[in-house]
């Protein structure tokens, strides 16, 4: 066997914490290990995505003026709170091309791409929490973490493309296992010392990733990218093992709570009111732990199967079948849905906001997405969609202001919010949502 | 034994010389499959013993063509994915190495304190032969074998080395996809698999599992490559009691019985339901299918009429039978008056393509015609107009008149009427499977009429479909695309023409046409590779 530099390295560390139980920090506190040791580091700028379904009603959540004296409405009331900390766009438009409108989809994934899909439930690209995560996540032990509410592993808008999804960790146990569980290097402990467990897996997984050359071979196109993906992700294992066996530094002043009881996750609003602010809880430790910078988190699928126990039709079903009110002329209760989702949205904005970093807290030195799948459910609109994102990017993101239609594609959010992340791009989006404008007057 | 393991080696070499003519590869990958949950937990059991406990968890699949298998050939692994199978790689292999499980190693190291790697090339060629489906390569094995010495020699423990030679190749491209490799024909003008990718294919067609030693060793002489020799193991695999575990799973797959995962009902309104009877409701399904099609050898089309099934205490709460028998399951059958017929009036079937707190024949018509007659409703159309048929007056007061709106408008009728009917007649029965006559207050019509054939009910569409001759149509084109990852939609019926015309002939039996389909060379062909998508037909220089 052909030693590779990497196998001999740790092979000499592995031997001697092993058999002689030598200090390793020599071996292991390289360069890079120093540099996160010293003080006054930056704290980084983190990403996510909020996915909730099924828009807002029209008449209700639009608010009339522009600007940052925007006037709140019935349905935007919950995120009052939260006001000065998200922005807000009402008249965006998802122009289709010559692609269908594929219901409870065309919406979601252009938001997320800047790309009028060409399948039902398919990316046609990688999704933007992963175009940024390519560039933000260098370092962390998670490239990106994704968390679904209604205990669904499929209710991700995460996507390497095609129909590669990132699954979603499902329930508030499982996303605490996967973060703080086995692998997790908890930076409030004193006592940190590399797990020479995690350099021998390293080993292994050279031995693997050795195997790429041969298994490449004689593959049709699309298998060649399959492959790729699985060496990808081989690769990403390494990455992720290189951070556990950095010293952890700690970027807020948070203690790791002892795991969650198993819990009941579905599309019942009363069991999303607990899973929701939990997991949101966790995503939050998770960014100021460094343990990911990207956290993408779903409420419900596209055409939100959300239900009040007792209530027969259920969110989606009431958008479709719920009379419009010749009074009021909007449907009731599928209004009272929207603004449920509105309430969890504010919840998990709250999370984000709770935990206090250097001047700010987490959410300022974030930026969330917040997108859907339609405008006006009922009959699968998608022009107009409701769009809001939060945080402030360090500072790099202005926000508190609303902006109103003026026939802007939605993909100008994407790459306004890139712009804002640091992502060294020009343009975003394709056929007619391509752009060269991020909105410049929102970033600072 | 290692004689053995180097002949396979040398069976392999022989097999990639070249051999081909010169404008097309010597090699393709026809298919390249990411092993499902039960796949790879079959394999894991079948390989180093039913005590192996696999804990993890699985990335999800898709449904392409109506079945998962078909996705298996179009996802990848995922980070999120590989970190779970890197994670159970190495809790396997902890097992495999743990003092209790030593006796049952291939070998045993001169000195347990010290490398051997005579020893490990030993058990890391015998599992990885099971694990790859075909012979390692010289390289395969002097990698994994120099990364278990190295640590097997720092940590003075032969089988430390060992667990992650072993953790290697449980976490290796070539065990987690099952790489289907198809060789040239004769003719030089069409291709198909090799002697192992044909063993692999077979065997996870009929035991959902990896081949076994008799199934390789047909492979390595060549067997699975004549005629004869394929029957021979196809009747082989087909007499053992494995096979109901293969159907189980095509079923299973067929059925879409994984709905149940996210499937959550109304608490308030359904109190009754939970996970305890989603489960029971899956079994009762299978055992049904397997029951009839296997131990039974009855006519498959009978799946759609029967008032045979089986139950327990679980389901005799919906089914409101009184629970007066012991055991776990038994058989039942449902009286005349039931108003139940086959799969179609099953708790699973009616609750899997419900909404939580009521039925939806909208949802209940789609999944049957895609799932029983191959027939997926279309999407609708580019930028349909919704709102005509937008409800302002609110005087449609049952689900029969809301859809007959849809119905009623040309361009939402094209779908509409292609699902829904079958999805009325079965307005019978409630969300989680119960009978039911009225619906607030109001009897409940159950009629339908489809291209002129008109009937009522559960058993009016039981009787539908049995007379229907898509359903066993379908039924075999999806196995046939089920046991080569293909989509179910773009698989011509020629390609099974001759099977198929066996099982009708046979009067519909199940047996007939797995024998039929797995010992035809159809089964195992492959596509001519295009020249643009294939890689440069360079051999692996150290082959």
């Amino acid at each position: 066997m052909k030693l590779d530099r990497r196998f001999l390295l740790r092979g000499t560390c592995q031997g001697a914490l092993a058999v002689i139980g030598m200090p390793f920090l020599d071996c292991f506190l390289d360069s890079k290990g120093k540099a996160l040791a010293a003080t006054g580091r930056a704290l980084p700028t983190r990403f996510g995505t909020y996915f909730y379904g099924l828009g807002l009603t029209k008449q209700l959540w639009i608010p009339k003026n522009g600007g940052k004296d925007w006037d709140m409405t019935t349905q935007l009331k919950p995120l009052e709170p939260m006001r000065s900390k998200i922005n807000v766009w009402s008249g965006l438009r998802v122009p289709l091309d010559d692609n269908p409108n594929y219901q409870h989809w065309s919406g979601a994934a252009a938001s997320a791409t800047g790309i009028s899909p060409t399948k039902q439930g398919e990316f046609d690209s990688k999704s933007i929490d992963q175009q940024i995560a390519d560039s933000i996540s260098h370092g962390t032990r998670f490239k990106s973490v994704a968390a679904a509410a209604a205990g669904d592993p499929k209710q991700s808008y995460s996507s390497l493309g095609g129909a590669n999804t990132l699954p979603a960790e499902a329930t508030p146990l499982s996303l605490y296992t996967r973060l703080f569980g086995p692998g997790f290097q908890d930076p409030s402990k004193g006592d940190w010392k590399p797990d020479p467990q995690v350099m021998i897996q390293q080993s292994v997984l050279s031995v693997v990733a050795e195997d790429r050359k041969r298994a490449m071979q004689n593959l049709s196109a699309a298998d060649k990218v399959r492959m790729d993906q699985y060496f990808t992700s081989v690769r990403e294992a390494e990455l992720q093992m290189a951070a556990e066996l950095q010293k952890p530094e700690i970027q807020a002043k948070v203690t790791i709570p002892e795991a969650p009881p198993e819990m009941v996750a579905n599309n019942a609003l009363p069991n999303l009111r607990k899973t929701v602010p939990l997991m949101a809880k966790l995503g939050a430790l998770a960014m100021a732990t460094d343990q990911t910078r990207v956290f993408n988190f779903s409420v419900s699928e596209p055409g939100s199967q959300i239900f009040v126990p007792g209530d027969t039709l259920g969110y989606h079903q009431s958008t479709h079948e719920e009379p419009i009110d010749p009074v009021l002329g909007y449907q009731p209760r599928v209004s009272t849905y929207n603004i449920d989702n509105m309430e969890l949205f504010v919840t998990f904005l709250k999370e984000m906001d709770s935990i206090p970093e250097g001047d700010g807290t987490l959410l300022d030195h974030s930026l969330f997405f917040a997108f859907t799948d339609q405008s006006f459910a009922k009959i699968h609109a998608v022009d107009g969609l409701p769009i809001f994102t939060a945080g402030g990017a360090s500072g790099r993101m202005k926000t508190g202001y609303h902006t109103p239609g003026d026939g802007s594609a939605v993909s100008r959010v994407g790459l306004t919010i890139q712009k804002a992340m640091g992502v060294s791009l020009e343009t975003w989006g394709k056929g007619s949502m391509e752009t060269k404008s991020p909105y410049t007057e929102l970033l600072a | 034994m290692r004689n053995k393991f180097l002949l396979a080696i040398s069976t392999a070499l022989f097999l990639a010389a070249p051999a081909y003519a010169a404008s097309l590869p010597s090699q393709e990958v026809a298919s390249l499959r990411r092993l499902t949950q039960e796949e790879y937990r079959n394999s894991v059991s079948d390989i180093f013993g039913p005590e192996i406990e696999v804990r993890g968890v699985f990335e999800p699949t898709i449904r392409v063509g109506g079945l998962q298998a078909a996705s298996t050939t179009v996802l990848s692994v995922t980070p999120v994915g590989f970190e779970s199978f890197t994670k159970m790689a190495d809790s396997i292999a902890v097992q495999v190495s743990a003092e209790k499980y030593r006796s049952k190693l291939p070998c045993a190291p001169k000195d347990a304190k010290a490398a051997d790697d005579g020893c490990t090339s030993q058990i890391l060629s015998h599992y990885g032969m099971m694990l790859f489906r075909r012979p390692l390569t010289n390289d395969e094995i002097k990698s994994r074998v120099a990364l278990a010495r190295g640590l097997a020699e720092k940590q003075k423990d032969f089988y430390a080395g060992l667990r992650y030679g072993l953790a290697s190749l449980l976490q290796a491209s070539d065990f987690v996809f099952r790489k289907e490799v198809a060789l040239p024909a004769a003719d030089k003008k069409s291709y198909a698999l090799d002697p192992y990718s044909r063993a692999t294919r077979l065997s996870y067609l009929l035991w959902n599992t990896t081949p076994d030693h008799e199934l390789l060793d047909a492979a390595q002489k060549g067997d699975l490559n004549t005629q004869a020799g394929l029957d021979k193991q196809v009747d082989r695999l087909m007499a053992s009691p494995r096979l109901e575990v293969g159907m189980r799973a095509f079923f299973n797959d067929m059925m879409e019985l994984d709905t149940f995962d996210t499937v959550s009902k109304d608490s308030i309104l359904y109190p009754k339901w939970g996970s305890a009877i989603a489960n029971s409701a899956k079994e009762e399904t299978l055992r049904t299918m397997i029951g009839l099609t296997l131990k039974e050898n009855g006519d498959i089309r009978d799946l759609m009429t029967t008032k045979k099934t089986y139950v327990n205490r679980n389901l005799a709460a919906i089914y409101q039978l009184p629970f007066s028998f012991t055991g776990e399951w038994v058989p039942y059958e449902f009286s005349k008056d039931s108003g139940r017929s086959g799969l179609v009036t099953q708790t699973s079937m009616l609750a899997m393509f419900s909404h939580p707190g009521r039925s939806s024949p909208t949802k209940r018509g789609v999944a049957l015609m895609d799932i029983l007659l191959c027939e997926p409703t279309p999407a609708p159309p580019a930028n349909v107009d919704f709102s005509v048929v937008n409800d302002t007056s609110g005087a449609l007061k049952t689900v029969r008149e809301r859809l007959m709106a849809h119905a009623g408008n040309p361009t939402c009728a094209s779908c509409h009427t292609h699902s829904d009917p079958i999805g009325l007649t079965l307005e019978g029965f409630d969300t989680i499977g119960g009978r039911r006559t009225k619906e607030n207050g109001a009897v409940i019509d159950v009629s339908a009429a489809i291209k002129g054939d008109k009937f009522a009910g559960g058993e009016g569409l039981g009787k539908y479909l049995h007379d229907n001759p898509k359903f066993p149509a379908c039924v075999a084109r999806k196995l046939f695309a089920y046991g080569r990852g293909e989509n179910s939609e773009d698989v011509s019926a020629s390609a099974f023409k001759a099977s198929y015309k066996a099982f009708t002939d046979s009067g519909y039996h199940l047996k007939t046409l797995i024998k039929g389909m797995a010992s035809s060379p159809e089964f195992y062909g492959a596509p001519v590779p295009s020249v643009e998508t294939t890689s440069p037909a360079t051999k692996v220089a150290t082959q």
